[in-house]
C-alpha cells in the first residue's frame, strides 16, 4: 500500500523529518531481516525516540489503517520482520537506555533496543546474570529476544527468556500504553499479560520498556567437546548425561558438516573426521562444575564417544561457545543460501529424530546439515543451496521441511522451539495448534489490535 | 538488470545474520541499516539485479558513507569478503563523472611515477643517509651500528634483504618514516624506480588501475617488499599474494629489541592505533603491539581496533564524518594518559597528528618506525 501525503508528514511531524526514511533505497534495506526468501518493502521507516511517540505512530496507524512492523536488530529467522503489506517499519533501536540495574532485586529496566550482549555485560560489572543467551546475542536486542521469546545456549539449565521477563511497558495497536507486571516475584493480578506479549512476536503491542529477572552470576564455568562417530551416538549421550543427573547449562550439537563450516572460520582446531560433537559446559561453584563435567564426560564415553576434552582455560571456552554462535553463518561458506528450521522433540526422542531427518534429506535429494540445542531438543536441520535461483532446488528443500515438521509433530514435538512462526511458519501453525486454539488466538489477535496494523499477515492472521 | 557489478559467488556469501553490524562504524554513527555492512550488502544486491537503477541516490550515498573500513570482516562467520565487494561496487558507482573530483586528482597524481620522485626529491629525500627522525622527545638515537647489519638483514624470518617501499603519502608527506624504517634495518635496499602500489585507485572506483600498479610495482621491487604502510601492505598482498608482502612491524618481528624509550625521566607510556587493513585484511595486529611492549609501556585503546576516521581518501572526501569519527577516538587517546600514540599506517598518522595538534593535545602522533628507532639499539652481541 502507498502512504497517503497525511500520513507522511503526521510521521514527520511525531518522530522528526530526519527520522523518517522512505527513498527507494532505505525501503530495499528494510524489506528483509536474517530469513533467506522472503522480502517485501515497507512505504517508510521510522526511528521513534521514547513511547510517547511509538503510542503517537501507532495511534496514526490504525486512525489510517497502516502497517506498522516492530523491528529490533532484524535477525529473526521467520521473516517476523518483514513488511509483507508494505506500511511502516518501526525500528526501536534509538529506545536503548539501561534503565536501571538493582542487584538487592536481581532485576534491571531496560528500554527495548539495548542487545543482549550489552544488557549481559552491564550486569555482569555488579556480579549479576542476563540468562538468555540466544546464538545473536551479539546483534539481538532485548525487545526482540522479548518478542521471539528466544532460547540459547543455556536453555537447558536456565529455560528461556519468558522465564525472566518480570514487567513490560507496551504500547496497544490503538495507542493506549499499558504497564503489565512489574517488580515483584508473585503477582497474580490479572491474565498473564507479561508473557502473553512474550513472545507474540510484534502481532499485539509494541514493548517500549521491560523489567527482566538476573541472577547471581556464577563463581565459574567451563566447557567440554565429545567427539561421536555420528549425530545419533551424540543423541545417546544427551540422554545418558540427564540420567546421570546432571542439568549441564549447555548440551549443543554439530554434525560434521557443521564442525567442518565453524572450524573453517574460527579454527580452534575441532576434530574434522568426526561424526558429530556435542559441545557440553556448565556453571556454579569449580568443585561442582569440575564433578559435572566429568560425569558428562564419562556419560559421553558410554554414549560411543572417541575423544573427550575440556577446555583449559576460560578464554578456550568462551571461544568454544562463540565458535558454535557461528554454526549457521558459518555453513554458508558451503553455498549461497541456507535454509534453516527449528524442530523441537521431547528430548529423548532426538535419535530418532536425527534418523527421521536422515531419511527425508535422502527421499527428496537435499543435503541437510544438523546442529542445535541437543539438551532442549531443539534441532537446526539446515539445507545449504548454491543459489536461491535454483527454484527446484529450493522447492525440494521446502518439501523436506514439511516433512521435517510432520515427524517432528508425529514425535510430540512442535513446528518451532525458538525462532518464532513470522511469516514463515504460518503455513504450518494450524497443524500443531488445531482450528480451534488458532481461532482463539485470532480473537486474542483482534481483541489488542482492532484495525489489524501490527504486524499484519504473521501470527494471529 | 546490472547483473555484472558484483562476483556473484561474493556476493551470495551473506545470509543477512547481522553479526557485523556491532563492528560497524557508519550503523553506529546512524543505527541505520542501510548504512550498516548488511544493509549495504542488500543494497549492493538491488544494484546487480536491478531491484534499484544505477543512479539511484542510496546507493551512492552509501558507498561513499562506508569507511571501507572491513571492521565488518573478520566478524563475519560466512567469510564475506566485504572490502573487495566495495571496490567493486565503487567501479561501478564512481564510474567517469560519478567519480568524486578529489578522488580523480588524488588517484592521477599517484599514478604519475615522476611526480612522485619529484616529491620525494622535494620533501628531503627519504632515500637519503637513513637517520632516526627528531619528531619525537625521546632522546636522540645511537647511530645504527655496522655489527648488527648481517643479523638484521636475515632475522626477517630468514629472508634475504627486504625491499622498502617508499609510499606515495610517505614521500610526499614523511620522509622520516622511511629513514626511520632505513635506520631499524639498514639492509633493507631502497630501490629509487618504484611507483605508487594501487590501493589508492583500488579503494576509489579504479580496481583494474589498482592492480595494475601493483603488478608493476612487484616487478620493481623483486623479492620481499618492505611497507611502513598498513593500507599498501594489504592491498598489494591481496594481489601478489601474501608472501611477497611484509608490513614493518612483521618485518621486524622477533629482533633484539631496542632499550627503553623514556619520556620526562620516566618509561614512556604508549598506544597503538591499528591500521584497519592490516588488522582486518591481513590479522596483523599483535606484531607491532608486541615490538611496541619492548621499549615501553603499552596501554589499549578500548578502541585500537576501530577505524579513526582517515580511511584513506575518506578525511579529505567526508570531512565531517570522519572528524566526528575521530572526535571520539581524540577523546579516548587523552583519557588514556599516554605520551604517545603509534600509527601503523601514514594516513592515520596525518589524521591522528592533525587532529591532536588541532586540540593542542600533549599527546603526540608517531609513526612505529619513528618510535623504535629513537629506541636505541642495544648493543651487538659479541
Ligand atoms: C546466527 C543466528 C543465531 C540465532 N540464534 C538464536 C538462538 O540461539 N535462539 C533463538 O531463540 N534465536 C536465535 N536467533 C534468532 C534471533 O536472533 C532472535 O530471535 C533474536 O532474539 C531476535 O532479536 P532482534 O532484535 O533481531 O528482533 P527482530 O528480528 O528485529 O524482531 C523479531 C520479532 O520481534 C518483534 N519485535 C522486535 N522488537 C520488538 C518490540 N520492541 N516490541 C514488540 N515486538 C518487537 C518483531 O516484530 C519481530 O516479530 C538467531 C539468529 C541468527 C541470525
Ligand atoms: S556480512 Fe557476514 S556477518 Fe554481516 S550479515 Fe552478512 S553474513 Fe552476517
Ligand atoms: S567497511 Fe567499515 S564502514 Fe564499511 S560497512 Fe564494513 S565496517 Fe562498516
Amino acid at each position: 500500500m502507498a502512504l497517503s501525503a497525511t500520513v507522511r508528514a503526521e510521521l514527520r511531524d511525531i518522530v522528526g523529518p530526519a527520522n523518517v526514511h522512505d527513498a527507494e533505497g532505505d525501503l530495499v534495506a528494510y524489506a528483509r531481516d536474517a530469513t533467506p526468501l522472503f522480502t517485501h518493502r515497507p512505504d517508510a521507516v521510522a526511528f521513534p525516540a521514547d513511547t510517547a511517540e511509538v503510542a503517537a505512530v501507532l495511534a496514526l496507524a490504525t486512525r489510517h489503517g497502516v502497517p506498522v512492523v516492530p523491528r529490533g536488530a532484524g535477525s529473526n529467522l521467520c521473516a517476523a520482520t518483514v513488511p509483507l503489506r508494505g506500511g511502516i517499519v518501526l525500528v526501536l533501536t534509538r529506545l536503548n537506555a539501561i534503565l536501571e540495574i538493582s542487584a538487592d532485586e536481581l532485576l534491571a529496566r531496560v528500554q527495548p533496543g539495548v542487545s543482549s550482549a550489552v544488557l549481559a555485560d552491564a550486569v555482569a560489572a555488579h556480579g549479576l546474570l542476563w540468562a538468555p543467551d540466544p546464538g545473536s546475542r551479539t546483534v539481538a536486542t532485548v525487545g526482540g529476544t522479548i518478542a521471539t521469546c528466544a532460547g540459547g545456549l543455556r536453555g537447558l539449565k536456565y529455560g528461556v527468556t519468558r522465564n525472566y521477563v518480570l514487567g513490560l511497558e507496551a504500547v496497544l495497536p490503538t495507542g493506549e500504553v499499558i504497564r503489565t507486571g512489574g517488580r515483584l516475584w508473585k503477582d497474580v493480578a490479572g491474565y498473564d499479560l507479561t508473557r502473553l506479549l512474550t513472545g507474540s512476536e510484534g502481532t499485539l503491542a509494541v514493548i517500549t520498556e521491560a523489567t527482566v529477572a538476573l541472577l547471581p552470576a556464577p563463581a565459574s564455568a567451563n566447557t567440554g567437546v565429545a567427539y561421536f562417530p555420528s549425530l545419533a551416538e551424540a543423541g545417546e549421550a544427551v540422554a545418558r548425561v540427564i540420567r546421570a543427573g546432571v542439568v549441564p547449562a549447555t548440551l549443543e550439537f554439530l554434525d560434521r558438516a557443521c564442525i567442518d563450516a565453524v572450524e573453517d572460520f574460527a579454527h580452534l582446531g575441532l576434530r574434522t573426521d568426526a561424526g558429530a560433537l556435542l559441545l557440553f559446559g556448565d556453571d556454579g561453584p569449580p568443585d561442582l562444575v569440575a564433578t559435572h563435567l566429568d560425569r558428562i564426560g564419562a556419560a559421553c564415553v558410554a554414549a560411543g564417544a572417541v575423544e573427550v576434552t575440556t577446555a583449559r582455560e576460560v578464554a578456550q571456552a568462551e571461544a568454544l561457545l562463540a565458535a558454535r554462535r557461528c554454526a549457521l553463518p558459518a555453513l554458508s561458506r558451503r553455498g549461497g543460501v541456507t535454509i534453516l528450521e527449528d524442530a523441537t522433540v521431547p528430548r529423548p526422542r532426538i535419535a530418532e529424530m536425527v534418523d527421521r531427518i536422515d531419511a527425508i534429506a535422502a527421499r527428496h535429494g537435499v543435503a541437510i546439515a544438523t546442529f542445535g540445542h541437543a539438551g532442549d531438543g531443539n534441532l537446526h536441520p539446515t539445507c545449504v543451496l548454491d543459489s536461491s535461483d535454483d527454484t527446484d532446488a529450493v522447492r525440494r528443500a521446502e518439501a523436506a521441511f514439511a516433512d521435517v515438521f510432520a515427524a517432528a509433530l508425529d514425535l510430540g514435538g512442535t513446528i518451532t522451539g525458538e525462532h518464532g512462526v513470522g511469516a514463515a511458519k504460518l503455513p504450518f501453525l494450524a497443524a500443531r495448534l488445531g482450528d480451534d486454539q488458532l481461532a482463539l488466538l485470532r480473537r486474542i489477535k483482534t481483541a489488542f489490535d482492532p484495525a489489524g496494523i501490527l504486524n499484519p499477515g504473521k501470527l494471529g492472521s | 538488470m546490472t547483473g555484472d557489478v558484483f562476483d556473484p559467488g561474493q556476493l551470495s556469501r551473506c545470509i543477512s545474520c547481522g553479526f557485523c553490524l556491532p563492528a560497524c562504524p557508519t550503523y553506529a554513527m546512524t543505527g541505520d541499516e542501510a548504512s550498516s555492512p548488511r544493509g549495504r550488502i542488500t543494497l549492493m544486491r538491488a544494484l546487480q539485479d536491478g531491484t534499484l537503477p544505477p543512479d539511484d541516490p542510496t546507493l551512492a550515498e552509501q558507498s561513499s558513507f562506508c569507511l571501507g573500513c572491513r571492521a565488518c570482516e573478520p566478524v563475519c562467520p560466512a567469510g564475506v569478503q566485504y572490502g573487495s565487494l566495495l571496490e567493486q561496487w565503487r567501479v561501478h558507482q564512481w564510474r567517469g563523472r560519478r567519480r568524486p573530483p578529489l578522488a580523480r586528482a588524488l588517484t592521477l597524481v599517484a599514478g604519475q611515477r615522476w611526480l612522485l620522485r619529484l616529491l620525494g626529491l622535494v620533501r628531503g629525500a627519504a632515500r637519503g643517509p637513513a637517520a632516526p627522525s627528531p619528531t619525537t622527545a625521546g632522546p636522540a638515537a645511537a647511530p645504527p651500528t655496522t655489527a648488527a647489519e648481517p643479523a638484521a638483514a636475515e632475522s626477517g624470518a630468514g629472508e634475504p634483504a627486504g625491499q622498502l617501499m617508499l609510499g606515495c603519502f610517505e614521500r610526499a608527506l614523511y620522509p622520516a618514516v622511511s629513514r626511520a624504517a632505513r635506520a631499524l634495518d639498514p639492509a633493507l635496499a631502497v630501490p629509487s624506480a618504484q611507483g605508487c602500489c594501487g590501493a589508492l585507485h583500488a579503494h576509489n572506483g579504479d580496481l583494474a588501475g589498482g592492480e595494475r600498479l601493483a603488478r608493476r610495482l612487484g616487478e620493481e621491487l623483486p623479492g620481499t617488499i618492505v611497507t611502513t604502510s598498513g593500507g599498501c601492505a594489504a592491498h598489494l598482498a591481496s594481489v601478489l599474494g601474501p608472501r611477497r608482502v611484509r608490513e614493518l612491524s612483521t618485518w621486524l618481528a622477533g629482533r633484539p629489541p631496542g632499550t627503553e624509550l623514556r619520556v620526562a625521566g620516566r618509561r614512556a607510556r604508549v598506544t597503538l592505533q591499528d591500521s584497519c587493513h592490516l588488522r582486518n585484511g591481513l590479522g596483523v595486529f599483535a606484531e607491532p603491539r608486541a615490538l611496541l611492549r619492548q621499549v615501553a609501556d603499552y596501554v589499549e585503546l578500548p578502541s585500537a581496533a576501530t577505524c579513526c576516521g582517515a580511511a584513506g581518501t575518506y578525511s579529505l572526501l567526508r570531512p565531517n564524518d570522519s572528524r566526528r569519527i575521530l572526535d571520539a577516538k581524540l577523546d579516548e587517546i587523552e583519557a588514556a594518559g599516554v605520551d604517545l600514540v603509534v600509527a601503523v599506517n601514514p594516513g592515520c598518522l596525518r589524521q591522528l597528528r592533525t587532529g591532536l595538534r588541532r586540540r593542542r593535545s600533549a599527546v603526540r602522533a608517531v609513526h612505529l618506525a619513528e618510535l623504535l628507532a629513537e629506541a636505541t639499539a642495544p648493543a651487538p652481541p659479541a
